[in-house]
């Protein structure tokens, strides 16, 4: 083989995987990207039940519920709309009424979310930070939370 | 006023890397051997003044010196001595003085090879290397600075965030920098190359112990990572796909590639353009993974730097050098030599599979990363890219890379014949096929894959195995004289073999985790939880407490088929100057495999959640990579490559050469 | 001064690091060619590997052939040839002394002055030793009660107890929240929630908050002559511009208490302060910085975000700072500025918000 051909050959082969791999990534962001929504975006956009999507707000106080075999339910809320969650297995260290989570699973009907995993990472001040942003774009964060009780 | 001197020795640095940058790429421009004698010198004083700053924030570390802000902000006097001294690294601003500390070291390292290392190319490489330097002194002077004090100085410290205080954090951030770090030099001596002009199969047989060294160390920090997250984070699982892994990821990807190609340029000076290409982005990805995970740009259990300001001073940095580094490369690489020839079949063609298949699946894994962040910045929409995008994209270009690899490591130089070479590899196929068949009918109603992926990794491990075999035995010959000349072969085949089936080892451990079991429930005291053939039963929940934390303990015994086999302690605890919760997974280790329990809340009534996991072989996973890195280690230590012996390239598939 | 002198031994030995090499041209010169230099000496090196059983005879053939051919090479290109003597070298070589013993002090120092802490270095390292020597005993103590207080934090005692403690380590909220629990499990009682009130004004730097302010309120409530509330609902006064209210309050506490208690002299302080014309309103801050430095920073802050503009969080602080020195009509000015200059972004004007109602600009409303 010439150095032409053999460059040929390694251009085909190159060009082959490189092809393979792009359309394993195309097909992949269609299939398998998970949406970040908070309650009131599940609202606002309608979201079909049964998509996989990932919920993040806050824990509304009061509502955790224990059942039996490590069953939980909770809702989780923003400044406009709350969502039930059920939930079947541990909960993170940082899970607490009150505080922001991130939940991934199925929406099951527009106002019931089945969570396969529930995610408390946080930064300093215990909230998640895609929580934290769209709090923040709701108007509804202020830095110092506790500061000032008159302003809400 | 350790302290205070210790700050002086970072500004020293600075001016001294300034000198190390400035007269020796002068003195390599002007032919002057007194000028580049400069680099050497200076790249040891820089050392040794980092070497005195980190020591000075370590003794305040280890003194709880409160009047440092670095200090009160990550450390207690309460803590046990071992957290204080990695606390040092625990944090951001320390953390990037272990990073230029190890910079400097490597510079130290390539200071004192005078003898391996002809002085042009050694005076042009240092002064590379105190360009990085200078950035990252500029950075942690102006923006991270670990030695700002506080005055007064409060009593107590704020503590350091209880996930890093484990043995596993001790070593893994100091593993991983030396890895991203070593391969500045590869990077350095690239640039260094192109600014000469030069580069042949010597240049490659300098770098290629660099290289080595530094995927070892990589490969060794990402396991350590791997399983701290495994037994730390209490979800039992090892690898989440997570953006901070995957930057540790992509510079390994990257360098894997890297020390196959410098093989090819050494043996054959061929690759010598994609080679300069791969030691630039392979130090650009170690660059960005610094900068994802110290700039904040992701949150994650990692980045405990959140500040706008040193985010856009690490993408400069990153701009500066990926853009620098691709310039010079635009500019001079068209002046290289066009290096020696290979028909598509031969050895060289297999690495430059391996090369475009790792290279491939590092920029898959590159798109997943950043995907989410571009479209944030873009369009504002959040989206979560995970495990099944990963498991989708990655695994189909790695597979078939695994399938080649023993094939490619049979194949002989330059024109290899590809029948023969599977004919060589009749046996190892065979054996495989036996070794998944049998698992096959061993768990007949198991998870398809996972025989599968087990009879992947005993082809890998029997492919390197063969190719020791082979080498050493041929009919006819008594075994003492195989064993002799196998312990004649030089050192680095047997670490190429020893890596290839660290691999294979890697492979079974992955693919067992799908035999995997759970069980969850809510347990009180002398009740059972099943996982598989494995139970739990909780004999008590001790509360304790320590210096710094206290914990509700559970005691789990385990059973296996009713079978007594000991007792792990699960813990929940609070760190009690932080209000932190943590979990601490108990964990048995049986034969490869482990039992994994994990602590849920404690209900009023004293029954408290357990997830039990059983996880066959799963040691394996971290096992493979420690025999990874310890078959680079191996091939490190071969004469040859210390003196750049060159090797005779091996010329049929059917005639051994003596002389290797 | 011993520390000077070993800041001083080490640059210099920095610098020698440096001149040690530039002035070793001889050497290097008698050396020659570098580059063929380092062949031969592989050459000898793959020798006495060969001599020490290292290497295969057949290998080190191959070695030295290759390293010759090199050596051949690296000769045969002299037409570029090292440079180490003559007159240009020498000059090269002065050019380098002399940026090397310039740049190496002077950017070093440079530095150090600026990110440095020089004056610490006066300072006689024992002081310190000795202050946490002190310490040491609070810590232990303190670690205990808040194992304690992990395990059983419905104990409002322990958490009286340990307020006190952290504020004098300077840890002011976590004061706060420990005064809130006690608080909390205590029930409200006069002195609790008067000390509530005082941690939480040094929580903001001698800011009253609204949240103070009410705990200061429900103090007197249950007790209406204990002095620090009243003292604090006067600072507020003044802080919230009403001057005349203030000096009343003062002069009421201060008649109401004996000629010799503690607080006198910070009563007549404030009252001083009070009387005076607006700028030397600054007393109350820290002690240790003069009223006019404040006063300068402050409008330095000002004229800064006038200029160049700057975030919620940097008009928030001015003005903070301003309620702080009691320059209510400033503050209330610098509010409006801040909501001009930010009102494109929704969440600034929160945060402008959210601290003008916390500082009671009730008059800043939009």
């Amino acid at each position: 083989m010439t150095r032409k051909q053999r460059r040929l050959t390694l251009i085909g082969v190159a060009g082959c995987v490189l092809a393979v791999a792009l359309g394993l990534v195309l097909y992949a962001m269609n299939d398998t990207i998970v949406f970040f929504n908070s309650p009131a975006d599940i609202q606002a956009k309608s979201v079909q039940p049964g998509t996989r999507i990932r919920l993040g707000g806050l824990v509304k106080e009061g509502t955790v519920q224990r059942g039996g075999d490590q069953q939980i339910t909770f809702e989780v809320m923003d400044a406009q709309a709350s969502i039930r969650v059920n939930y079947k297995g541990l909960l993170p260290d940082l899970f607490r009424e009150g505080q922001g989570i991130v939940a991934e699973g199925m929406l099951e009907s527009p106002s019931v979310f089945r969570a396969d995993t529930v995610l408390a990472k946080h930064d300093e001040n215990y909230m998640p930070r895609e929580v934290a942003d769209t709090l923040k774009k709701q108007g509804h964060w202020q830095g110092e939370a506790n500061a000032a009780p008159k302003t809400q | 006023m350790l302290v205070e001197a210790g700050h002086f020795a970072l500004a020293l640095a600075l001016g001294l890397s300034l000198i190390q940058f400035v007269v020796p790429l002068w003195g390599a421009r002007a032919n002057d051997p007194v000028l580049m004698a400069v680099a050497p010198t200076s790249a040891l004083a820089v050392l040794g003044c980092l070497a005195f700053s980190f020591l000075a924030l370590t003794f305040a570390y280890v003194s709880s010196d409160f009047s440092v802000l670095n200090v009160l902000q990550n450390s207690h006097s309460a803590k046990p001595l071992i957290y204080k001294i990695s606390g040092v690294w625990g944090n951001h601003e320390g953390s990037m003085l272990l990073w230029v500390l190890i910079l400097a070291l490597f510079g130290g390292v390539v200071a004192v090879s005078r003898n391996t290392i002809p002085m042009r190319l050694q005076a042009n490489t240092l002064a590379v290397q105190a360009a990085v330097t200078i950035a990252f002194l500029l950075f942690i002077l102006t923006t991270s600075n670990p030695f700002t004090r506080v005055v007064p100085a409060p009593a107590e410290g704020q503590d350091l965030n209880p996930l890093l205080q484990d043995p596993g954090l001790a070593i893994h951030p100091p593993l991983l920098y030396i890895g991203y770090v070593g391969f500045s030099i590869s990077f350095a001596f690239a640039c260094a190359a192109l600014i000469d002009g030069r580069i042949d199969a010597v240049w490659a047989r300098i770098v290629r112990p660099w290289t080595l060294g530094a995927w070892a160390f990589l490969t060794l920090g990402i396991a350590m990572g791997s399983y701290w997250a495994y037994y730390e984070l209490g979800w039992g699982g090892w690898w989440f796909w997570d953006p901070v892994e995957n930057a540790s990821l992509m510079p390994w990807l990257a360098g894997t590639a890297l020390m196959h190609s410098t093989v090819v340029m050494e043996k054959r000076d061929a690759l010598k353009v994609w080679t300069i290409l791969l030691a630039i982005l392979t130090f650009s990805l170690s660059l960005l993974g610094t900068f994802l995970v110290r700039s904040g740009v992701l949150t994650s259990v990692h980045s405990f730097a959140v500040d706008p300001e040193r985010g856009t001073f690490i993408l400069g940095i990153l701009i500066l050098f990926i853009g620098g580094s691709l310039a010079l490369f635009a500019w001079r690489a068209p002046m290289l030599r066009q290096g020696g020839l290979f028909a598509p079949v031969s050895r060289e063609g297999a690495l430059v599979l391996n090369n475009l298949f790792l290279a491939t699946a590092c920029a898959t894994v590159f798109i997943g990363t950043l995907y989410p962040l571009a479209l944030e910045v873009l369009t504002g929409e959040k989206i979560s890219v995970g495990a099944p995008f990963f498991n989708f994209t990655f695994l189909p270009l790695i597979v078939p890379l695994l399938l080649l690899l023993p094939l490619g490591q049979t194949l002989a130089w330059k024109r290899g014949n590809f029948l023969g070479t599977a004919q060589r590899l009749y046996a190892v196929f065979g054996l495989s096929l036996v070794a998944t068949v049998a698992m096959f009918a061993f768990t007949y109603d198991g998870p398809v894959a996972a025989p599968i992926g087990v009879g992947l990794g005993v082809y890998l491990i029997l492919g390197s195995l063969n190719e020791i075999v082979t080498r050493s035995w041929s009919k006819g010959n008594s075994l003492a004289v195989a064993w002799r000349k196998a312990s004649g072969l030089p050192r680095s085949a047997w670490g190429t073999s020893i890596a290839h089936a660290g691999v294979g080892l890697t492979v079974i451990g992955i693919a067992a985790t799908a035999w995997g079991v759970e069980g969850l429930g809510t347990l009180k005291t002398g009740e059972r939880l099943k996982a598989g053939a494995y139970e739990a039963r909780l004999e008590r929940v001790v509360p304790r407490v320590e210096a710094n934390y206290r914990e509700d303990a559970a005691t789990l015994t385990i059973f296996r088929n009713g079978q007594e086999l000991g007792t792990v302690d699960s813990m929940k605890r609070l760190y009690v100057t932080r209000g932190m919760p943590t979990t601490e997974a108990g964990i048995m280790t049986v034969g490869l495999g482990q039992v994994y329990a994990s602590l849920g809340e404690i209900q009023p009534d004293g029954s408290v959640g357990v997830m039990l996991y059983h996880k066959p072989l799963v040691l394996l996973i971290w096992l493979g990579s420690v025999v990874m890195a310890a078959g680079g280690a191996l091939s490190l230590t071969d004469r040859r490559l210390r003196i750049g012996a060159p090797v005779r390239a091996k010329v049929g598939p059917a005639a051994p050469v003596p002389a290797e | 001064m011993v520390i000077w002198i070993i800041l001083l031994a080490m640059t210099a030995a920095a610098v020698m690091a440096v001149l040690w090499p530039l002035s070793r041209h001889y050497a290097v010169g008698r050396q020659g060619d570098p580059d063929t230099q380092f062949y031969r000496e592989q050459m000898a090196e793959i020798e006495r590997d060969q001599a020490r059983g290292v290497l295969l005879p057949s290998e080190a053939e191959a070695a030295k052939a290759e390293a010759g051919r090199r050596l051949l090479r690296a000769t045969g290109m002299q037409g570029e040839a090292f440079a180490a003597v003559g007159e240009p070298a020498l000059r090269r070589r002065r050019a380098a002394s002399t940026l090397a013993l310039s740049v190496i002090p002077i950017l070093a120092l440079a530095t150090y002055e600026i990110y440095g802490s020089p004056q610490l270095l006066a300072e006689p390292p024992g002081v310190q030793m000795q202050q946490r020597a002190g310490s040491l005993d609070l810590m232990s103590a303190v670690a205990q009660i808040e194992s304690h207080l992990a395990q059983n934090p419905q104990d409002g005692r322990g958490w009286e107890v340990i307020a006190p403690v952290y504020l004098r380590m300077g840890r002011a909220e976590d004061a706060a929240r420990a005064y809130e629990a006690a608080i909390r499990y205590l029930g409200p009682e006069a002195n609790r929630l008067a000390n509530y009130g005082e941690v939480l004004v040094l929580a903001k730097d001698g800011l009253v908050s609204a949240q103070a302010q009410a705990a200061f309120e429900e103090a007197l409530k249950l007790e209406p002559a204990l002095p620090k509330p009243r003292f604090y609902l006067a600072r507020a006064a003044a802080q919230d511009g009403h001057a005349d209210k203030a000096r009343a309050a003062y002069a009421e506490l201060l008649s109401a208490s004996p000629a010799d208690a503690p607080w006198t002299e910070a009563v007549k302080q404030e009252l001083a302060a009070l009387g005076e014309p607006q700028p030397a309103a600054g007393q109350q801050g820290e002690p240790q910085i003069g009223a006019d430095d404040i006063a300068r920073m402050v409008s330095g802050l000002a004229n800064r975000l006038e200029a160049q503009g700057g975030t919620a969080d940097e008009w928030a602080r001015l003005m903070r700072s301003y309620a702080v020195l009691g320059q209510r009509d400033k503050a209330v000015a610098a509010a409006q500025r801040a909501r001009q200059a930010l009102s494109q972004d929704d969440a600034a004007l929160k945060t402008i918000d959210t601290m003008a109602q916390e500082l009671k600009l009730t008059d800043a409303q939009p």
